[in-house]
């Protein structure tokens, strides 16, 4: 009877395990499965299923630009972004990724609402310091206005990402990562901007962004 | 004995080992061992940098996305994922990798006086090697299983055979919506607790190598390893929007056509029926930590002996709580566990007895490459059968305690060397006097470990 039992549990998981549908595929090297499904099964366990990541290793999809989106899966896909965080994580993710699921990866997550960090539990003072370097740089070290590329309110344009609520530990890992490697060579914008950039800058405009919506 | 990357710590054989493994550490040559050290080193570090175990070729991620600070067996949350979706992100590749474990010990005290004292003589040696079936099956299937040859029998010195190590097939599915995410799944196993996300769960919660501490010979709960590779279990689980883990699973004794998951492992433990196993977890994650706080229930009858038809009947309740940290380039995980067992015997008038575990281990990690942890542990049992009873009944009253504190280094993601000092507080109820085993005091069972972990 035990003997029946147990072959029972084993014969229903064969059978359940025969019963695959790609709505909820993790399977990343099938074409099959949207971009939609992708999202959901697997960047969201790190990104979040609304694109609002817990941790801030992970940064924020949720609105981001579909072109911005687009255009780091691809590059992630062709190995040429090779920051070690984006090596380590995104490299096996999109490296069979097609152009078709990388769009539609990109349209599920910018359709998402972007939730940013909650006023109240930020540094007021290094807000003020951040949003003034945001909106009008730092002249004396010829270092332009985030303003001016990604928006008045960080919202982005087209190619240039969306960094208004996004994780402060992350905005300011990847402004090293543009500024000490080359590691991300289509941001080579970006190495110049933050040549003279003071940690202490960095910090300032990293917590005003992590606020700003 | 089992390599603990993918092994359950067993603890009960493992501690024989360890009390066995009193070599002369301190007559091992200096030049020796560095020219051992450097042959080694430069042998593992030949490896591809790219060449990873199954999970990391399936998923085409660097082994730090699971485990946290790329140290095994600590997991991250997207390593529980993984995990919990029955090994099934990524694609199919060849399910297979290997592991190697060499490692040195000694014991503070002299090796002659301890129980079957005749360990490896200080060598650095050559211990086990493992072979990992493990991937990706289908959409929503997938498989962890493990074969380990052991090159150490203990008393008799290097007599290696293979066994079955841990195995957890699973299939699992996700739905998942922005409004909720539950994912479902069934495991079949051939340890309790190995199925288990969180590592503060005995099976993976302590110890890294097969060599690494533990608690001597103490008593432990018998969840505390003495099933694994044993018995076969099958279980069904929820996990509900990453907040409330639950499962419930059975385990009978693994033969017939289980007993593929349980050769190699000495005789056949015999269990009475199904017998349950119950675990419910609660977890949160806000900004870079994590929390999980857990129960779980395991209940066994086991027969001390199988020709006769009274069991032994264990009961085991343990929480466990675990806090994890993680931003680049810190990684922090610290674990909790508390098991209490009570034990009531087949054999006509006995008393009950019970069992105490208490286990805490705290790591850190700086850029996945440099790394330390503390670990200590605590048990203790009753011995109300202690005068007329032997086998599975206590002989004596016992306490065992002491701190492990380890640094390790990983030079590349599949390479990991590192030092351990168990230092005992007290063993077998004293701390000093009459500890006659070593050298008058529980400090005489200290010991050191070396070793060097490989995997492809």
């Amino acid at each position: 009877m035990k003997k029946i039992a147990i072959g029972l549990v084993l014969a229903s998981m064969t059978m359940v395990a025969g019963c695959t549908t790609t709505e909820s595929s993790r399977n990343l090297n099938d074409p099959s499965v949207s971009g939609k499904d992708l999202a959901q099964q697997v960047c969201s366990t790190c990104h979040g299923v609304d694109g609002n990541s817990t941790n801030p290793t992970f940064p924020k999809l949720a609105s981001q630009q579909s072109e911005y989106i687009i255009s780091q899966l691809k590059v992630f896909r062709s190995h040429d972004r090779s920051d070690p965080a984006g090596s380590q994580y995104m490299w096996g993710i999109a490296r069979h990724l097609t152009d078709a699921q990388i769009t539609e990866l990109a349209t599920y997550f910018n359709q998402q609402k972007m939730i940013p960090d909650q006023v109240e539990h930020a540094n007021a003072d290094l807000v003020a310091k951040g949003k003034l370097i945001f909106n009008n740089g730092v002249p004396a070290q010829n270092t332009p206005a985030c303003a001016s590329c990604h928006g008045a309110n960080g919202e982005g344009n087209s190619s240039f990402p969306r960094i208004a609520g996004q994780h402060a530990d992350y905005i300011e890992k990847q402004l090293g990562v543009f500024k000490d490697t080359d590691g991300r060579p289509d941001g080579a914008v970006m190495k110049v901007i933050t040549y003279d950039i003071t940690p202490s800058e960095v910090r300032a405009v990293a917590a005003y962004l992590s606020v700003s919506s | 004995m089992k390599a603990n990357w993918a092994g359950g710590v067993f603890l009960k054989q493992m501690g024989v080992r360890l009390a066995n493994a009193g070599y002369a550490f301190r007559r091992l040559q200096s030049g020796r061992f560095i020219t051992y050290l450097i042959t080694i080193m430069t042998g593992l570090i030949s490896i591809d940098a790219h060449a990873v175990p199954a999970f990391a070729r399936q998923t085409g991620q660097n082994c730090l996305a699971c485990h946290a600070g790329g140290q095994f067996p600590e997991l991250t949350p997207y390593g529980r994922m993984f995990k919990l979706t029955a090994y099934s992100i990524g694609e199919r590749t060849v399910p297979l990798a290997m592991m190697a474990v060499m490692g040195s010990t000694n014991v503070k005290g002299p090796a002659a006086t301890g129980p079957g004292h005749t360990a490896t003589d200080g060598t650095l040696t050559f211990n086990t090697g493992s072979l990992f079936v493990a991937g990706k099956i289908t959409d929503k299937s997938g498989v962890f299983a493990q074969l380990t040859y052991d090159n150490y029998g203990g008393d008799t010195g290097a007599s290696g055979h293979v066994a079955s190590d841990n195995a957890d097939f699973r299939y699992a599915d996700r739905l998942i919506s922005n409004g909720s995410d539950l994912i479902y799944g069934f495991t079949l196993n051939n340890n309790p607790g190995v199925q288990d996300v969180w590592g503060s769960t005995p099976a993976w919660g302590y110890g890294v190598v097969p060599i690494s501490t533990g608690t001597g010979v103490a008593t432990n709960p018998i969840f505390h390893g003495a099933l694994g590779s044993q018995v076969v279990g099958a279980g069904a689980y929820l996990y509900w929007n990453k907040m409330v883990y639950a499962e419930v699973s059975a385990y009978r004794t693994g033969d017939g056509v289980f007993s593929f998951l349980t050769q190699g492992n000495g005789g056949q433990t015999v269990i009475k029926g199904e017998n349950p196993y119950l675990r419910l977890a609660l977890t949160r994650e806000w900004g870079a930590h994590n929390v999980m706080l857990g129960y779980s229930y395991f209940d066994v009858r086991q027969y001390p002996d199988p020709t006769l038809p009274a069991t032994d009947h264990y009961r085991d309740n343990t929480i466990d709580l675990q806090y994890q940290y993680l931003l680049d380039p810190h990684t922090f995980t610290a674990t909790l566990t508390r098991t209490n067992e009570t034990v009531d015997y087949g054999a006509p008038g006995s008393l009950q007895d019970t069992v105490n575990a208490f286990r805490a281990k705290a790591s850190y990690t700086y850029k996945a490459q440099y790394g330390t942890s503390l670990s200590y542990f605590n048990v203790s049992n009753s011995s109300n059968n202690a005068a007329s009873l032997s086998g599975n009944m206590f002989a004596s009253q016992t306490g065992t305690e002491g701190w492990t504190p380890e640094i390790y280094w990983m030079p590349v993601q599949n390479i990991r060397t590192g030092v351990q000092y168990t230092m005992f507080s007290k063993v077998d109820g004293v701390s000093t006097g009459a500890v006659d085993t070593y050298n008058g005091k529980a400090s005489g069972a200290n010991q050191v470990v070396f070793y060097i972990w490989g995997a492809y």
